[in-house]
């Protein structure tokens, strides 16, 4: 059985490009605990895209291993991949196909067949208040109803881990309400989100822990509250964040 | 087995969605190869018919006036292929505005038959037989010395721009018309030797029957062969030419789905990416398909309208099916291994279109491979556009049935399993997890 505490383990990782100066993940060590809603923060190019590409097998680290739930996606890509969903943060979707159809594809990628995948489908696009909208093509839509299709299509075959990169980036207030509401939903019947964000409002009212990097390193880990508590003249995650990265702009 | 049945269904419906949605890449697919296959047709059978059935004007100036020059214009006025214009403007042509109007390009060739030419055919003629003769019948022909003249001489002028085939046809004629007159000239002058020696005047100057007839076959042991024409050589060229265009849509498909962060996100799930492969190449294998029995039944159907030949088929249609299919699967192939390998849109777009022009160009759809150069004559065999193009001349114009065309099938589709191991391996090999 595997210890909960240590359900997603990323040791020592390393991944460095080829013909790069510098590594972009620079010896990373996380363990993030199952049921957590885990918050990856770093500014631009500080490795965040990076780790989460690793950890859903995108691509190879250069050094370092990772687990998720026991078992490694080199020895078991497809039992990990059955077990994870991704939302891309971009929307990662066909404009020429409808909502429904675009769902129905992806829960096939799954393997989900028959009534339980139509169901799901109508299900979640109900729940996100789309179902008037379900047979118009997403080239039409706003990019909040984008944002929550692309966010449906992830997690269709609900996964144990959630993998979201920037779920909530360019769209109004109240998508973002409806996205983090079902977050916190999710979460609380067990799914594991691991969570990169540039929002540190955001970040810090979803997020049972985060772990600030840059360069590549790990800058800081903890529970939000302790770590703006534990860093003398921060009074909240923003105020952390710049301290912990520096006030010089990055591209 | 069942995930990967799962993933190569849902991505063959989802890609035939994609098509019958985007109409106007639909239309286009079917309505420019459709409109390629006619066009370059009815503009190869005008460059075939050029020689054939329009006459090629030729400026003809006679400064010999004698046989010789009487027999050489009256053969090129009596010849289906040429136009013969000795005069201008109501003035008779001389050589000096021959070659005005041939520089200036008004005409593409001009003749001048030079003075004398029959007196000097007949005095070799007779220096010859002088040569040949006992010496003491050298009075033959008199007490006169009989010296070796100049040859009998033709002036040709060419516009530069004139095609080869053109020039080709024009010598071609001129020789047959010369040896005709000097066969003529050498007999009156053998009769006169004839006459002179035994004292036999023969009835007629000449031969009254021809000795030597040249039938045109085609070999082959089928009686029902179809006569090869430009619409039997030109729809299957440009149906296979088109038919590997489609490289360019397949091609920008899979690099949008790059672009857009779909391949990503489908790299995430469980089971192999060949799943989506495979999805689209039967989505594309079915347009391709389409296409090319639509470009067929234009050459069966339609050409025949527009006063062209109808294309014949053959006899073997399992084998042409066959074949069809095939090639079609080996441009599915080409279109995936160029999606996967190109990095953009406007690499693919480029690279595509003019690897599909260089393949046909060395694979005989512009220039029949007999013509190339030896070197050429080798690299044809490497492009797919030359195995299609045999395969398809095999079955229409030889009758091939589908173990003749074996070979071209097998190169076909090992083309064609080659391209997507590569483009699945690079679509791949960029996953390697940790």
């Amino acid at each position: 059985m595997t210890n909960k505490q240590d359900f997603i383990e990323i040791k020592g990782l390393i991944k460095r490009y080829p013909h790069a100066e510098a590594n972009a993940v620079d010896h990373l060590d996380l363990t993030i605990a199952q049921g957590e809603i885990f918050g990856l923060l770093g500014p631009n190019g500080a490795g965040k895209t990076t780790t989460l590409s690793i950890l859903c097998g995108l691509i190879s680290a250069t050094a370092g291993s990772v687990s998720i739930d026991g078992l490694s996606m080199k020895s078991h890509p497809d039992q990990v991949k059955q077990l994870i969903g991704v939302v891309p943060q971009e929307i990662a979707l066909f404009d020429k196909l409808t909502a429904r159809e675009n769902l129905l594809y992806f829960g096939q990628m799954y393997g989900l067949t028959g009534k339980s995948l139509r169901n799901n489908v109508e299900n979640y696009l109900r729940r996100f208040g789309l179902t008037d909208r379900k047979n118009h093509r997403i080239g039409n839509f706003s990019g909040g109803m984008k944002r929550r299709i692309n966010l449906i299509a992830g997690i269709l075959h609900q996964p144990k881990i959630l993998f979201l990169d920037e779920p909530t980036v360019g769209i109004d207030v109240h998508s973002t309400n409806v996205i983090l509401e079902f977050l916190r939903e999710i979460n609380q019947q067990g799914t594991t989100i691991l969570y990169t964000s540039h929002h540190m409002n955001e970040a810090e009212n979803l997020c049972s822990r985060i772990a600030v990097i840059d360069y590549g390193k790990l800058m800081a880990v903890g529970i939000p509250a302790e770590l703006i508590r534990s860093h003398a003249g921060c009074e909240n995650l923003e105020d952390l964040f710049l301290q912990l990265t520096g006030r010089k702009l990055r591209d | 087995m069942w995930l990967f049945l799962i993933k190569y269904t849902a991505s063959t419906y989802k890609e035939t969605l994609l098509l019958l949605r985007d109409r106007a890449g639909l239309a286009m697919l079917f309505i420019m190869p459709a409109a390629l296959v006619m066009i370059m047709t009815l503009l190869q059978d005008s460059t075939f018919k050029v020689l054939e059935e329009k006459k090629l004007s030729v400026l003809v100036v006679n400064q010999d006036a004698d046989t010789f020059g009487i027999n050489i214009v009256d053969g090129l006025k009596q010849s289906k292929f040429f136009h013969v214009i000795d005069s201008l403007n109501g003035k008779v042509l001389t050589e000096s505005a021959l070659r005005e109007q041939v520089a200036a390009g008004d005409y593409q060739i001009g003749i001048v038959v030079r003075p004398n030419a029959t007196r000097n055919i007949r005095e070799n003629m007779k220096y010859n037989m002088l040569q040949q003769l006992p010496d003491e019948h050298s009075d033959v022909f008199g007490s006169d010395s009989i010296a070796l003249s100049p040859p009998a001489s033709i002036e040709v002028f060419f516009d530069p721009v004139t095609k080869n085939s053109f020039k080709q046809a024009i010598i071609s004629a001129l020789r047959e018309y010369s040896s005709l007159v000097e066969a003529k000239v050498m007999f009156g002058v053998y009769s006169g030797v004839f006459e002179d020696m035994l004292g036999i005047k023969l009835k007629q100057q000449g031969m009254s029957t021809r000795m030597v007839n040249i039938n045109e076959q085609y070999a082959s042991t089928d009686e029902h062969l179809a006569v090869p024409n430009s619409v039997q050589h030109n729809v299957p060229a440009w149906a296979v030419f088109a038919m590997f265009f489609v490289v360019i849509p397949l091609a920008g498909n899979l690099i949008k789905e790059r672009e857009s962060g779909v391949s990503l996100r489908l790299r995430t799930m469980p089971g192999s990416d060949l799943a989506m492969i495979m999805g689209k190449v039967t989505t594309y294998f079915m347009v391709i398909l389409s296409q090319a029995i639509l470009m067929l039944l234009i050459g069966i159907y339609l050409l025949p309208l527009l006063g062209l030949p109808q294309l014949k088929p053959g006899h073997h249609y399992l084998a042409l099916f066959v074949l069809t299919a095939t090639i079609s699967l080996a441009a599915t192939g080409y279109g995936i291994l160029i999606g996967t390998i190109a990095g953009s849109q406007e690499q693919s777009a480029i690279f595509g279109s003019i690897s599909v022009v260089i393949l046909a160009a060395i694979g005989g759809v512009w220039i029949p491979v007999f013509m190339m150069s030896g070197v050429m004559q080798v690299v044809t065999k490497l492009s797919p556009l030359n195995w299609s193009l045999n395969g398809y001349y095999d079955i229409f114009l030889r009758n091939a049935n589908l173990m003749d065309i074996l070979p071209n099938l097998t190169a076909l589709f090992l083309f064609f399993v080659t391209c997507v191991s590569i483009g699945w391996w690079v679509n791949t090999h960029k996953n390697q997890p940790v």
